[in-house]
């Protein structure tokens, strides 16, 4: 009699038990998905703080955006060299020292391809994931003029807003892209002064203008266009094509980069210092 | 069997379809002929028997990016939209001389039109837009012909943006076309599909910063 009673008592002790068990692991289960703070400290006492996420610094992304390319030759430089070359050797060689300093370069185009100025846009407004690009700098060369043209949108500053006009999207960055032309000058006055090589100043002309793509750009955002140097009587002394004056260009546009990165870590600085 | 005047009506339509038909067709063959004499008529080059007047151009200068006003003295005709077109292309002949500062091969007929028009109003409840519009139609053989180029581009449009207000002060908008037709940009750079203020181009430009040979 007892041993069919105590029988019966295990059987339902251990059902009880598996009940039990099935609950405990539906409950968890109707629980979201624990972030790796809240599980850090699941284990701990209650009363310990709760740790902030280490989130890892933002990259520094700068978009090189190679005008022309394809079908587009863009402008005639000298005899048989076209605009597209031009560009992309610059976007090349820039992307390279810009990566050995650290930062993510994302570039419109890697060869000879045709781009709407739309697609050229889209890739420029989506890097950065969200935070937006640092910096995006359209790259052009032309026979006309003399030294480094640097041109920011023509459009009107106007307030960030959630919803941007896509000809216009430029508008809340102008201020941002005037500092960054500011920086982008002074590098060219420096001339690439990087602490390994200097290689002396070039002349730059500041203006606005109303370029499609530029204006349409999500992020601080300069059009430059490389010219050749000229002398006093208007002859072309050293030309577009002239490899050692691209280095020098690349090398201002770089150290113009480490300018821009530092300024806006400083800027950041305060910032984060104000957090509670 | 069809009854008499039945027949007598169709015939009378018939008649009276023909005759509008001819009368159609030689109306649009007027119409044609009186668009033909007017484009024969709009002025190709600035009047002789116009008396001169002074004009401010604003020329454009490639070595640092300025446009530099300069008088000339040139008959000018009376309407305001061929005074436009006149200003334009003595603007442009500046340009395609050898010697030009900021040098655009020349085109015959460069600046087809210049049409004036009342400034459209903006959104609802928005201020309304004074001064006029003035939609500059360019051959397709001068903007074919510019040079490409950002500097080289938006120099030539602020300088038609320019002198256009500086003589015909009530110009505040400026549009282009090309043949007629919009196009994108003048020569793969410079917006041609935007609305230009007049006061952008007359606003002072950044001052340049030279620098030695590398």
């Amino acid at each position: 009699m007892i041993s069919i009673f105590s029988s019966i008592l295990q059987r339902f002790c251990g059902v009880l038990l598996t009940a039990t068990v099935a609950v405990a692991g539906l409950s968890c289960l109707a629980q979201p998905a624990p972030t790796p703070q809240t599980a850090g400290n699941s284990a701990t006492a209650p009363t310990a703080p709760p740790r902030a996420p280490e989130r890892p610094s933002p990259r520094f992304v700068v978009v090189l955006d190679a005008a022309h390319g394809g079908d587009d030759n863009g402008g005639q430089l000298g005899a048989s060299v076209a605009e597209k070359t031009v560009t992309l050797d610059l976007s090349v060689r820039l992307r390279s020292l810009l990566t050995a300093r650290g930062m993510q370069v994302i570039t419109t185009r890697e060869g000879n391809v045709s781009l709407t100025n739309d697609a050229r846009v889209q890739i420029a407004n989506h890097a950065g994931s969200g935070a937006g690009a640092a910096a995006c700098l359209s790259l052009h060369a032309s026979q006309t003029g003399s030294g480094v043209h640097i041109f920011v949108s023509s459009l009107a500053p106007a307030p960030p807003s959630r919803f941007l006009a896509w000809k216009t999207a430029q508008a809340p960055f102008v201020t941002r892209s005037l500092r960054l032309a500011s920086v982008v000058n002074s590098a060219f006055e420096r001339g690439g002064d990087t602490g390994e090589t200097t290689a002396g100043p070039i002349a730059v002309n500041l203006a606005r203008t109303s370029l499609p793509t530029v204006d349409s750009m999500t992020c601080p955002a300069v059009a430059l266009e490389i010219a050749p140097i000229r002398g006093e009587d208007r002859k072309v002394v050293t030309e577009v094509t002239d490899p050692q004056y691209q280095t020098q260009v690349v090398q201002a546009l770089a150290a113009a980069m480490m300018a821009w990165r530092t300024e806006a870590e400083s800027d950041a600085q305060p910032r984060k210092a104000g957090q509670p | 069997m069809i009854p008499r005047y039945q027949k007598i009506l169709f015939l009378v339509l018939l008649v009276v379809s023909i005759a509008m038909g001819a009368i159609l067709v030689r109306l649009r063959e007027r119409a044609h002929d009186r668009l033909l004499k007017g484009e024969d008529l709009a002025p190709t080059t600035a009047p002789v028997v116009a008396p001169s007047e002074q004009a401010t151009l604003l020329v454009a200068n490639d070595m640092d990016e300025s446009l530099v006003p300069e008088e000339r003295s040139l008959p000018l005709p009376k309407d305001a939209g061929a005074r436009a077109r006149a200003l334009l292309e003595r603007l442009l002949e500046i340009y395609a001389s050898p010697d030009a500062m900021h040098p655009v091969p020349g085109a015959p007929r460069a600046v087809e039109q210049v049409f004036l028009l009342p400034v459209p109003n903006g959104p609802a409840g928005k201020s309304e837009a004074k001064g006029q519009l003035a939609v500059v139609n360019l051959a397709a053989a001068f903007a074919d012909g510019h040079p490409s180029g950002i500097e080289a581009e938006t120099l030539t449009v602020e300088s038609i943006c320019g002198t256009l207000h500086a003589n015909l002060p009530q110009i505040t908008q400026v549009r282009f076309l090309v043949d007629g037709q919009p196009r994108a940009t003048l020569a793969g750079h410079a917006d041609l599909s935007r609305t230009y203020l007049t006061t952008e181009a007359v606003s002072p430009r950044p001052s340049s910063v030279s620098g030695a040979k590398p």
